[in-house]
């Protein structure tokens, strides 16, 4: 019960975060499912049933040279604990800087690699056929073989995601999957926005794989009475990083996806079909937890059950009718309107994590805030923000505005070679502030 | 009283944030009597620069709304935890937010995670961690030095946040969190003089099923020693980071511009003629003249679940097997 992660075997339909070496991958298990890792396509069945955590060997499949097959290890040969170095030289004078130091070709490599994926084997061919290696000091030997143990590296694990590890892969693989957000900009926007586990909180996010829905969601936790709702451009929003998190149906239901134009309108437009119940009677958080107590189907039915009859009461003219095909239509409505009822009692907290310029998203979204609650708005640019924080001066009701950015850089510690790692990247900027109460 | 979940109007015993100016932030209890430095009981006021302000008059306040003092006004909100880090009383070095948002998100805490904190210090780390946490989770913080532990349980308690916190007075150098504490936590964090002693105590608190480690360290020969403990004991993903934030002074500015043209002309008595002078507007952002250069290195680590540590500590062996 107070642990959300109660199976540690891998399963059909499990999204997993495969690692190999300093790589991961997001990949949901099928049966006689594929993965496409760099060269390397390999199957995945034999982890079904295994534990995450687990290490796999990857395996020349018996006559094909680019299928691999996993096999679980208990133990690893890896280069660099196996080889033995004889000689290294004490510094580089006598290395000359040209590509003839190699004597192995390209081809001599792929027919190693096709024969079996051994990086032991491969890196130390690479060591015997290198005119070199031996001049090489004792350092720049062991980084000689890191960098080509991990070309070859035969061994991956299989994890379990998580925002930290969702966040990471996304962001080496493409910061603009995230809109820029890297990993400290995401923590401090999950701070500085407050996020308590029984508030109800709005977010307006135009893309970052999911994540940012996901990581709010994750903070406000399972079995709780938060909400979210998640505003999005387009007709479906991006939900990557939301699926893979694999949340519980009652956590992930307290996730309401709802288009930003459409649940905007249904508000000012349409405001007898959602305000239908009594305040007193019933919170927006108690509607959210009470349908998701009852499962799938039979809630859907229930909640458009209602609906349907509070709109008769409204609009007894305007009776719609309820037939099957329609189904899939009343659902973002339904939404729509449950995003409204929370609305009108307003929010704890507002997220706006935009491509846009924010002054036009922010002026309309403040009105769903609570008096005394903050918020935050992320942008990769630091102009917008600008303007921004110029039109919530000219408001009288917003106090404490910020605007900040990060410097983060990540170390490589090693005795006696411990330094900022060579590469780093820039973060985007977070504008936060406070709305007061009148 | 004022900590746990949102509230809307300041409760008599509420802690609340005045805020002022951007630089001027306090915090304040609504009570109408506080303790003298006699021992006496005299009426709670609180001097601000914009004039005095009686703590008893907050109660019953909206969290947000503005306060009118003799000299000026000020606003009243609900205290946060990034709030509470930035006008908390000092009792040691502290964490602020850029690290403490990093902790969080890399210890993988979420609602229902327990986990472990030492030492607890001033609290600053210890309200966000909570908030993390609650309302299943559990903080299990420690602190050597008595009277500070003590402190940190009263505020905890003032702040209704008891439910969700254990402070214990205890040395875990020495024996480690204690036997409770058994395979039962998913995260630790260590904010220690010497983490490397601390570390193979957390393997006996950690889950079977694996968890996060951090530990913060000002000096980079702590970190050192922490990693090689760290790939002993068969951690995974061991990684070093810090984080520095920028606040921005949003600002406009006009830059004077200067008319050279007319220098090419010979002089024809126009130039005498007073001109109206031409400005460049901007609107720019302006970093502090001086701000935080360094606070600490945060060193995070996995611990594999119990089926794959040994595997996990063969492939580290490899590593320190370079090392040495």
């Amino acid at each position: 019960m107070e642990n959300k992660k109660p199976d540690t075997t891998i399963n059909v339909g499990d999204y997993l975060v495969v690692q190999r070496q300093g790589y991961t991958k997001l990949h949901k298990l099928k049966n006689h499912g594929n993965l496409i890792l760099g060269s390397f396509t390999v199957e995945m069945d034999n982890i079904i049933g295994e534990k995450y955590f687990d290490t796999f060997q990857m395996k020349n499949m018996p006559g094909s040279r680019r299928f691999y097959i996993l096999e679980k290890v208990d133990e690893v040969n890896t280069a660099t604990g196996s080889l033995n170095i004889e000689q290294s030289g004490a510094d580089n004078r006598n290395i000359p800087n040209n590509a003839e130091s190699q004597g192995l070709t390209k081809e001599d490599i792929d027919k190693l690699k096709g024969e079996e994926l051994s990086s032991n084997n491969i890196v130390e061919q690479l060591i015997n056929n290198s005119k070199t290696f031996s001049m090489k000091t004792e350092y720049s030997q062991e980084k000689y073989i890191k960098k080509k143990e991990k070309k070859y590296f035969e061994y991956i694990q299989i994890r379990r995601p998580s925002i930290r590890l969702l966040s990471q892969m996304f962001y080496r693989q493409d910061p603009t999957k995230t809109m820029g957000i890297r990993i400290d900009d995401l923590s401090q926007i999950l701070t500085y926005a407050n996020i308590h586990p029984e508030g109800n909180h709005l977010l307006y996010d135009s893309g970052t794989s999911g994540l940012m829905p996901a990581a709010i969601m994750n903070a406000i936790g399972s079995n709780t009475t938060g909400s979210l709702i998640h505003m999005h451009p387009g007709n479906e929003c991006q939900k990557n990083a939301f699926v893979a998190m694999q949340f519980p149906q009652e956590q992930s239901d307290r996730c309401v996806n709802v288009n930003l134009y459409s649940v905007l309108r249904c508000f000012y437009q349409s405001k007898e079909t959602f305000s239908f119940k009594n305040d007193s009677l019933e919170k927006p958080s108690d509607i959210a937890t009470k349908t998701s107590e009852t499962e799938g189907s039979e809630s859907e039915n229930r909640v458009m059950e209602t609906s349907a009859v509070s709109e008769d009461t409204a609009e007894p003219s305007a009776k719609k009718p309820r037939i099957e095909e329609n189904s899939q239509k009343r659902q973002w409505q339904l939404d729509n309107e449950k995003a409204c009822r929370i609305l009108k009692n307003k929010v704890d907290c507002l997220i706006i994590t935009a491509k846009e310029h924010p002054v036009n998203i922010v002026k309309e979204l403040l009105q769903f805030l609570s008096g005394g609650r903050s918020f935050v708005v992320f942008s990769l640019l630091k102009e917008p923000l600008q303007d921004l924080y110029f039109y919530l001066k000219s408001r009288v009701d917003i106090i404490y505005i910020r605007l900040s950015t990060n410097f983060m850089r990540n170390y490589q510690v090693l005795p006696d070679r411990t330094h900022p790692e060579v590469n780093m990247n820039t973060g985007g900027y977070i504008l936060t502030g406070f709305k007061l109460a009148y | 009283m004022s900590f746990d979940g949102y509230k809307n109007v300041i409760k008599e015993g509420d802690t609340v944030i005045l805020y002022l100016t951007i630089t001027q932030v306090y915090c304040i209890k609504a009570e109408p009597k506080t303790v003298n430095k006699k021992g006496n009981f005299i009426e709670n006021v609180f001097q601000t620069p914009y004039g005095a302000l009686k703590c008893a008059d907050l109660i019953g306040k909206h969290y947000g709304s503005k306060i009118t003092l003799s000299k000026g006004w000020g606003y009243v909100l609900q205290p946060t935890p990034e709030l509470w880090t930035i006008t908390l009383p000092h009792r040691t070095q502290i964490i602020y937010t850029p690290d403490i948002s990093m902790i969080i998100l890399q210890l993988e805490l979420c609602p229902g995670s327990i986990v472990i904190e030492s030492g607890t210090g001033s609290g600053s780390l210890s309200h966000a961690l909570i908030r993390a946490v609650k309302p299943h989770g559990h903080l299990y913080t420690f602190d050597f030095h008595e009277i500070r532990a003590e402190t940190a349980r009263d505020e905890f308690e003032d702040h209704g946040l008891t439910s969700y916190v254990t402070v214990n007075n205890k040395d875990v150098c020495e024996s480690g969190f204690g036997d409770d504490l058994n395979n039962k936590a998913d995260a630790v964090f260590l904010d220690l003089p010497h983490p490397w002693l601390v570390i193979p105590h957390t393997i006996k608190s950690i889950k079977d099923t694996g968890g996060r480690l951090c530990s913060f360290s000002p000096c980079i020969e702590q970190v050192q020693k922490s990693c090689l403990m760290l790939l002993k004991l068969g951690f995974q993903e061991i990684q070093t980071v810090e984080v520095l934030q920028t606040q921005y002074a949003v600002q406009q500015r006009s830059l004077p511009l200067l008319n050279l043209e007319f220098l090419k002309n010979e002089k024809d008595g126009s130039e005498c003629e007073k001109k109206e002078r031409e400005t460049f507007k901007t609107i720019t952002s302006i970093p502090p003249a001086s701000l935080p250069g360094h606070t600490g290195y945060l060193t995070f680590a996995t611990l594999p679940p119990i089926w794959a540590r040994n595997l996990q500590i063969s492939l580290n062996q490899n590593d320190i097997n370079n090392v040495e």
